[in-house]
């Protein structure tokens, strides 16, 4: 929608903003009853996905690879109990209990408002780079873990998959650099040969058309 | 007693400019930590792969929108001036200048309130969008509905604006005991009114028949006794009475359960009583009794009843009780009045008013609001103490009884038609 477009529905809404006002009533009442099932589970999915891609092999880690997959995995799952039971809040009137209930209360809280997700990926990149792996490996592996962030962020917000829309060129022109740069490590793990300059200059080229395609769509946003 | 002015001041809707606190929300904070983690270890493990898991999550936060509003104009306004207790009520939000971001408002609600869901202003969202906000006040009293949170939100939930208002104070009125039918006293003052007295006079029920007098209106000339019995006869009406009644709520002790103590049941059922008596056009007064001694004179009409209400929630001021008043202001009890009591009688001071009232002639009722025993720990002592009292409470009902003072209980659950059943199935005889 455009600037001037959005003008104008704000003025024609203006005129009607006792109605407008009913209908942001309905509209959030129907959003507090739905429960994101459907984006829990698929960011519960991509979280398992995200674990078991970065712990493969599990046999080829170097030391401290089995805790910090343990660390992943109690993270993701954090993450996804964070999402059914919501974040931590105030205490509630339980923590006018007993000194147990209080520390219960007051840890349950604690754990609740910690930043799981942000944990998840950090273990999920350190279990990555703990193993020998192809560099496409750890494109799809990024790929997933965009993924699995998009769909915690869905499931917080409620906000449906139609939201996702909007940013689909930017997500798609991100993949693609991913893409080069994976391209870009296998080109540079290749041993020589006729062809690797000739890939290389045209990865550099298609990252500096995908560039300058971006960045006047992202400013004519802006404006 | 509530400042008026203040209680105004609050009421009435301003608009206020309220300043924006801008942070990234927990989703760029994600993306952050992706983009960031991502090329730290591609810059530690000489990995270009990993620079590119950061591309994704770079470009998308370069979404972050470049113009915030700085501050928002904001108007409150309570839909009710005053709420009852445990009835929903509501603000009226506006809201300008929030530009194309989305804005939730929800309360942060203050003691004894019940916020209702959250409401979101969608983006485009008008000049000024309205939106309704719904609440409950669980207790009466005079209490701040709590605090105004509003989060603004961009369009891919990268940036959240936050807001925080102070919200104004209510006056949540008791919720008024149920009564249908009134204490009909058999001597009522000399004021025009609607209960028929046992006077002759000018009202409009019949009350029997007389010979004629010279000097008598004609159109009064009742024909029919007047062939009967040979000489003119003209037939007598009722005189038309209002009734006066004083409502003494005692305040010197809440005890038992919050919600159902004492002081929740005195105010409930006082605000019953007056609003019964009100709507009969009958003259009401009030006596509060508590700390301090409050009253107002008997009077009619809705602009009373908000006077009444104040002074039945109003915190202490006029005479003070020291070491215990047991005589009641002239002023505050005209004569022939009826007195109703609300009282858990645990307080001797005004057991002794009650008991000088009903020494000047007045007709007195008292409603027994107690419904808790002190504590029992099931020992000797304690069940001993426990039988004493209870001994204590029985001897101050049966001396009031002795008195004329009828004393009925009232649980607070049910309609005060059944304690009063008695005494308003007929008129109550005066006794002097």
């Amino acid at each position: 929608m455009t600037a001037s477009s959005r003008r104008a529905a704000s003025s024609h809404r203006a005129a009607s903003s006792h109605r407008a006002a009913s209908s942001y009533r309905a509209g959030s009442r129907a959003a507090a009853k739905r429960r994101p099932w459907r984006t829990i589970a698929t960011a519960a999915v991509l979280a398992v996905v995200s674990v078991g891609w970065a712990a493969m092999p599990l046999s080829g880690g170097t030391a401290g690879t089995r805790l910090v997959l343990i660390a992943a995995i109690a993270c993701g799952a954090a993450s996804v109990a964070q999402l059914l039971a919501g974040r931590g809040g105030k205490p509630t009137e339980a923590a006018l209990g007993s000194l147990v209930h209080r520390t219960v209360e007051y840890v349950l809280t604690v754990v609740r408002g910690l930043p799981w997700a942000e944990a998840t990926v950090v273990a999920v990149l350190l279990l990555e780079v703990m193993h020998r792996s192809r560099p496409w490996h750890t494109g799809l592996l990024g790929i997933a873990l965009l993924g699995y962030l998009l769909a915690v962020h869905h499931a917080e917000t409620r906000l449906g998959v139609g939201a996702l829309r909007a940013q689909l060129p930017l997500i798609a022109t991100g993949i693609g650099i991913s893409a080069l740069a994976v391209g870009l490590a296998e080109v540079h793990s290749l041993s020589g040969g006729v062809l690797s300059p000739a890939i290389r200059v045209i990865a550099g080229t298609a990252a500096v058309i995908a560039v300058g395609l971006v960045v006047p769509w992202w400013l004519r946003r802006q404006r | 007693m509530i400042d008026g002015r203040s209680v105004q001041a609050q009421s009435e809707a301003e608009t206020r400019q309220a300043p924006v606190r801008w942070r990234l929300s927990a989703h760029a904070g994600r993306l952050l930590t992706l983009a960031v983690a991502a090329l730290a270890l591609a810059l530690l493990t000489h990995r270009p792969e990993l620079a590119g898991v950061a591309a994704p999550a770079a470009l998308l936060l370069s979404t972050l929108p470049a113009r915030r509003p700085a501050q928002v104009s904001v108007r409150v306004r309570p839909v009710d001036s005053g709420s009852v207790e445990g009835v929903a009520s509501a603000l009226e939000i506006s809201l300008a200048g929030q530009g194309d971001y989305d804005a939730e408002l929800r309360i942060e609600p203050g003691d004894a309130i019940v916020p209702g869901p959250p409401v979101v202003v969608t983006a485009p969202a008008p000049v000024t969008a309205e939106a309704v906000l719904p609440f409950t006040a669980q207790r009466w009293g005079r209490r701040q509905i709590g605090m105004l949170a509003i989060t603004l939100t961009d369009e891919y939930g990268l940036a959240e604006g936050g807001i925080r208002l102070g919200l104004p104070w209510i006056d949540c009125r008791p919720v008024p005991a149920r009564l249908s039918r009134s204490i009909l006293l058999s001597r009522l003052p000399s004021r025009l009114g609607e209960h028929p007295a046992r006077a002759v006079g000018e009202g409009g029920e019949f009350a029997g028949v007389r010979e004629f007098v010279p000097g008598d209106r004609q159109r009064r000339i009742n024909w029919p006794a007047t062939t009967r019995r040979g000489a003119l006869h003209l037939s007598t009406f009722a005189d038309e009475r209002t009734q006066t009644i004083v409502v003494i709520a005692d305040a010197t002790a809440d005890v038992g359960e919050a919600g159902t103590s004492s002081l929740d049941l005195v105010l409930r059922g006082a605000t019953g009583m007056m609003t019964r008596y009100l709507a009969n056009r009958d003259r009401v007064g009030l006596v509060m009794y508590g700390s301090r001694l409050n009253w107002v004179a008997p009077g009619q009409g809705d602009r009373h009843f908000q006077r009444l209400l104040d002074v039945l929630m109003s915190s202490p001021g006029g005479l003070d009780k020291a070491g215990g008043l047991t005589r009641l202001p002239r002023a505050a009890l005209p004569p022939g009045a009826l007195i109703v009591v609300f009282s858990p009688l645990l307080d001797a001071s005004l057991i002794e008013a009650v008991r000088d009232v009903r020494e000047r002639g007045f007709s007195v009722v008292i409603v027994d609001v107690l419904n808790s025993e002190p504590g029992d720990d099931s020992t000797k002592v304690s069940e001993l103490t426990t039988r004493i009292w209870r001994l204590e409470q029985q001897a101050i009902r049966f001396a009031m009884m002795q008195l004329g003072v009828p004393v009925v209980h009232w649980d607070g659950q049910s309609s005060l038609d059944d304690p009063l059943g008695p005494y308003t199935g007929r008129i109550m005889v005066v006794r002097r």
